[in-house]
């Protein structure tokens, strides 16, 4: 090229009007950016400046330490243990290093680094709330993380507690568990102080008690710098630490209780069962346990979502409390109620004699008694003790359901019992309103004498069907059964003490239920109930056989098996005029479909373990599976 | 000496005159302005170390940092100064190639942040080397260009240097920078535009960029590229993310007011509400703690260091001159009003860095090689005749 700027050019032309539009556009954008900057800063400086102010102190919450939980004899059932957790708080988490502390973290968490960011950016909190990224970190790569945050802005190893259920898998049901808060959960309870990442509890007493057992968080208003490190702590409010908590439940009890259950389910192969112990006098639940169970521990340590689905998704519902939160047909430990208000309307008195049969007809059908022969002229006592259907569908039909169901209301059917667990059942109690809202029909005379053997339509909890027996045990006083004994403060003041909650007397005499009292040690005396009554230990009770489902081939039904009985104060006393009782139990075996009774194999085994009997009075014929017409 | 066949009787231009003339042909003002701008990124590399909590010249420290690539600068820009541009029209060739072979090395052994790669280092440092693209290519762009004088009418002259740029940008954006590639787009149509090559053709370029928009949009963009300019539209939709990090830049601004709460006292205010403060952020720092005073003289600052690198272009005598003047003043404008406009909330987030202001070596090295070479231009031409 040949000296180019002695020749003209179009290009060189109009060189000069483009450097003159080039410092326009100079001109324009400095323009632009000084009326915008003066519009923030001279405009609406003192707004801006207010705002800035705002972000200067941040709020952090100090938890409380949560609330411990006994058993009656002091045993530790619930503790807290530390753990460490690892935590990002977005504030100080420079945007240009987000991703390259998210490799690192999720390296060293074993995560994959997009989740860590999701986790941050999920969370609903302010900047300033540490998200949790991962609980139950090992301390090894807690103390690595701790000694690389210069490395890793933003984040922070927390030492959080977590519960530890120190029985396992024994009270699962009862102390239940805490985890994680849900988002819905938060933005519901963000106003009483929870915290994002917070623990609640979700089932069992972690549930019930979470107010009493979460105690008050407190917070600190801090003054922080520019690397976000604390100035000056500029207010402190204390947390109150949780109360805890003295359950009614003995774990020896409740052990006892486990073993016999276990024992019989292994014995008739049953996937589900309860048991049942309580003190009649007081309604305090003793033990109680609900097969299939779970470990708590797996929720407290953060549950993996296959895990969850496993138990979630398990047939036998391991995570269902069947005690209180499931409801089954009693079959003929119902009778209690026929008889109590068979007697208490004067339908019948303590020496009056009805016919029993093979079978009697109501409205054309043939209602059959459990033997297929009956038992001849039967007084309550006989008809209780033999648990025979055709006397008490003749009770019932007399009675009429209006009857019947306000009985079985007043032994606390049809309601929850109010035990302090959640999810508790109602229950169902057959009567004309009842079946003209649900089926928009009255009762039917048949359907009367059904529910009269706690068949049909009847349903009731296991927690429901001991308490009633309670009030049988105790002379009428229906308590509200309850599992916490007391509750202790912080500083061990006991805040609420025990106190036996009445719900009602039971409206029928203390004859007529010295009358029910006897007919039920009858039952074990005449061996309705077979060896039982050779125990050194004498009990009275009631078995039931509660047919359930769809019929096989051979046109049989799967049923259910109950024992709910008690021993006097003194165990080896025969006298049940007494009503100083003080061990109820309740055995159910769920589609028990065995040659004998499996509950009451289950409850005998209870008493030999309980009283430490030597003999073994377990028959394992009665264990055999084979579903034969129920026994009642 | 005529032996270079490319640039003949250029060689002897400086030995030709006397020292004083030199001397008179050096442009103090475009220095002393750089050298201003260069101390504010200095007090803002040494606010923004001090009230992180660590100690000034603190081992790796911000500050100290931006001090040993000051310096590096300045014996850059006295390089630059002293060296004789035209060989950059002779080498144009090469040093694309070595442009080209910078931005591949960086892709190969680059280190960043989930899964991108943008800077590489060396020894205790790391260096952006799209930093340094956009001077080089600034260099290659004003050699191809003013070559094809006379030719810039034809649509073939423009194709070329958009055919040029190609290569890095597509590197460039594969880092993935987009910052650094709508800086390269800016500066090829800034030099365009001063090339005084057709309108008409630059119109319909334009008008095709317009037309790639949605495809950009749909195949090129990242999604978290895409989220800022979602947030930039609408910030109050994301609290979290970018829109938040506009929000508290906005709301440290403000605050500063007219006169600003005073140096290193920002940051107590505002503090850790501002992330990337030291380097895409830090002219928030800067308006907070010194005010719409402050900023404005900053302004004023870079408009006269752009005024004199207009100048300087518009007295080269040969349009290399003026096309590598016309190619720093681009980059700087667009840099300039990208990076505040992000600030103060009038432009989306694209990462690009203010320059001389944010804390990064490569772009004050690359800044001060691309205004030694106009000083160079300085002293070796005298006023245009045209």
């Amino acid at each position: 090229m040949s000296e180019p700027y002695l020749l003209p050019h179009r290009e060189r032309d109009r060189r000069p009007i483009r450097f003159v539009a080039f410092g326009l556009a100079m001109v324009m954008v400095f323009s632009l950016l000084t009326v915008r900057l003066g519009y923030l800063q001279i405009t609406n400086g003192r707004t801006y400046a207010t705002m800035a102010e705002a972000n200067r102190s941040v709020t952090v919450a100090i938890p409380s330490s949560r609330g411990l939980i006994y058993d009656r004899k002091g045993r530790l059932l619930v503790a807290n243990v530390a753990s460490y957790a690892v935590r990002i708080t977005p504030a100080d988490l420079p945007w240009g290093q987000r991703d390259a502390v998210a490799a690192q973290l999720g390296a060293l968490l074993s995560m994959q680094p997009s989740d860590v960011l999701a986790t941050v950016d999920s969370a609903t909190g302010s900047q300033f709330d540490p998200v949790t990224i991962k609980q139950d970190v090992p301390k090894v790569t807690a103390d690595v993380i701790s000694e690389s945050v210069s490395q890793l802005p933003g984040v922070s190893v927390a030492i959080e507690t977590r519960r530890e259920y120190t029985t396992g898998t024994l009270m699962s049901h009862i102390l239940g568990y805490t985890s994680q808060i849900d988002p819905a959960t938060y933005a519901r309870l963000r106003a009483s102080g929870y915290l994002p990442d917070d623990a609640i509890g979700q089932a069992g007493l972690e549930a019930s008690f979470e107010s009493v057992l979460r105690g008050t968080y407190g917070q600190q208003v801090i003054e922080r710098d520019a690397t976000g490190k604390n100035l000056q702590v500029l207010k402190t409010t204390n947390p109150v630490q949780g109360a805890s908590l003295t359950l009614t439940i003995d774990t020896t009890v409740q052990k006892e209780a486990l073993r016999a259950l276990q024992w019989g389910m292994k014995a008739a192969h049953l996937k589900r069962g309860v048991f049942i112990v309580m003190n009649p006098q007081t309604g305090e639940v003793l033990a109680m346990v609900s097969l299939p169970t779970y470990d708590d521990n797996l929720f407290a340590k953060g549950i993996s979502q296959a895990d969850f689905q496993k138990l979630a998704t398990d047939k036998t519902q391991p995570l269902i409390d069947n005690s209180v939160q499931s409801q089954f047909a009693p079959g003929s430990t119902f009778k209690l109620v026929t008889g109590s208000g068979g007697l208490q309307d004067k339908k019948l008195t303590a020496t009056s004699k009805i016919r029993t049969a093979a079978y009697i007809t109501i409205a054309g059908t043939k209602f059959w008694d459990w033997n297929h022969q009956g038992w001849g002229m039967c007084n309550i006592s006989c008809g209780f003790g033999n648990s025979s259907d055709t006397f008490f569908y003749q009770v019932a039909t007399m009675l009429g359901s209006e009857r019947l169901s306000y009985y079985a209301h007043a032994y606390g059917f049809g309601q929850p019992t109010g035990i302090d667990l959640p999810g508790e059942a109602s229950g169902i109690i057959p009567s004309n309103q009842w079946k003209v809202s649900t089926f928009g029909q009255p009762m039917f005379a048949g359907e009367t004498a059904q529910a009269g053997i706690g068949q049909g339509y009847v349903a009731v909890t296991p927690i429901q069907l001991i308490n009633a027996y309670t009030a049988l045990a105790n002379g009428g006083k229906l308590y509200r059964p309850q599992i916490v004994e007391t509750i202790t403060g912080p500083d061990g003041q006991v805040i609420q003490p025990f106190k036996p909650d009445l719900i009602r007397q039971v409206p029928v005499s203390a004859a007529n239920l010295r009358t029910m009292r006897l007919a039920a040690r009858a039952s074990v005396t005449i061996r309705h109930t077979y060896n039982l009554v050779d125990m050194p230990v004498k009990v009275a009770g009631k078995s039931g056989t509660a047919e359930f489902g769809i019929r096989d081939k051979l046109g049989r039904l799967p049923y259910h098996s109950w024992f709910v009985g008690w021993v006097n104060k003194d165990p080896t006393s025969a006298d049940f005029t007494k009503t100083d009782s003080q061990l109820m139990f309740l055995a159910f075996a769920y589609s028990a479909n065995t040659i004998g009774n499996a509950a009451t194999e289950i409850a005998k085994d209870f008493l030999q373990i309980h009283y430490h009997i030597r003999h073994n009075y377990l028959i394992p014929a009665l264990m055999v599976t084979g579903n034969f017409a129920g026994q009642g | 000496m005529r032996v270079m066949r490319a640039e003949p009787g250029r060689f002897a231009d400086i030995s030709s005159r006397t020292v004083g003339a030199v001397w008179r042909a050096y442009d103090l003002q475009l220095t002393t302005y750089a050298a201003l701008l260069g101390a504010v990124g200095l007090v803002m590399a040494y606010v923004n170390t001090v009230e992180a909590g660590q100690s000034a010249l603190g081992n790796g420290s911000v500050f100290s940092r931006a001090l040993l690539w000051s310096g590096l600068a300045i014996v850059v820009y006295l390089v630059a100064t002293a060296f004789n541009y035209q060989w950059l029209k002779t080498f144009a060739w090469p040093i694309y190639g070595v442009n080209v072979g910078l931005l591949v090395l960086t892709m190969a052994i680059g280190d960043g942040v989930g899964g991108s790669a943008r800077w590489v280092s060396i020894g205790p440092l790391t260096f952006q080397f799209s930093e340094l693209a956009k001077i080089l290519m600034i260099g290659v762009l004003a050699a191809y260009l003013g070559n094809r004088e006379g030719k810039l009418d034809s649509l073939v002259a423009i194709l070329g240097a958009v055919i040029l740029i190609v290569p890095p940008w597509i590197l460039v954006m594969l880092q993935p920078d987009l910052g650094t590639s709508l800086c390269l787009l800016a500066i090829l149509a800034g030099m365009l535009f001063m090339s005084g090559a057709s309108l008409i053709w630059l119109g319909a370029g334009a008008a095709a960029v317009v037309a790639a928009i949605p495809v950009i949009w749909a195949r090129v963009l990242q999604p978290y590229q895409q989220q800022r300019i979602l947030s930039f539209l609408n910030p109050a939709a994301d609290t979290q993310g970018a829109g938040w990090q506009v929000q508290q830049a906005q709301i440290a601004v403000g605050a500063g007011g007219p006169l600003g709460v005073g140096l290193t006292n920002g940051a107590q205010a505002n503090g850790q509400l501002l992330a990337v403060r030291e380097s895409d952020f830090v002219f928030a720092v800067l308006a907070q703690e010194l005010g719409f005073i402050g900023a404005v003289v900053v302004f004023l600052l870079f408009i006269a260091l752009l005024w004199r690198v207009l100048v300087a272009a518009w007295r080269s005598k040969d349009s290399f001159g003026t096309l590598f003047g016309a190619g720093v003043a681009s980059m700087l404008l667009f840099q300039v009003f990208v990076n505040v406009g992000m600030v103060v909330g009038i432009m989306p987030v694209t990462g690009i860095p203010l320059p001389f202001i944010s804390h990064g070596g490569a772009s004050l090295v690359s800044i001060a090689l691309g205004l030694g070479v106009i000083q160079s231009v300085n002293i070796r031409q005298q006023r245009a005749q045209w």
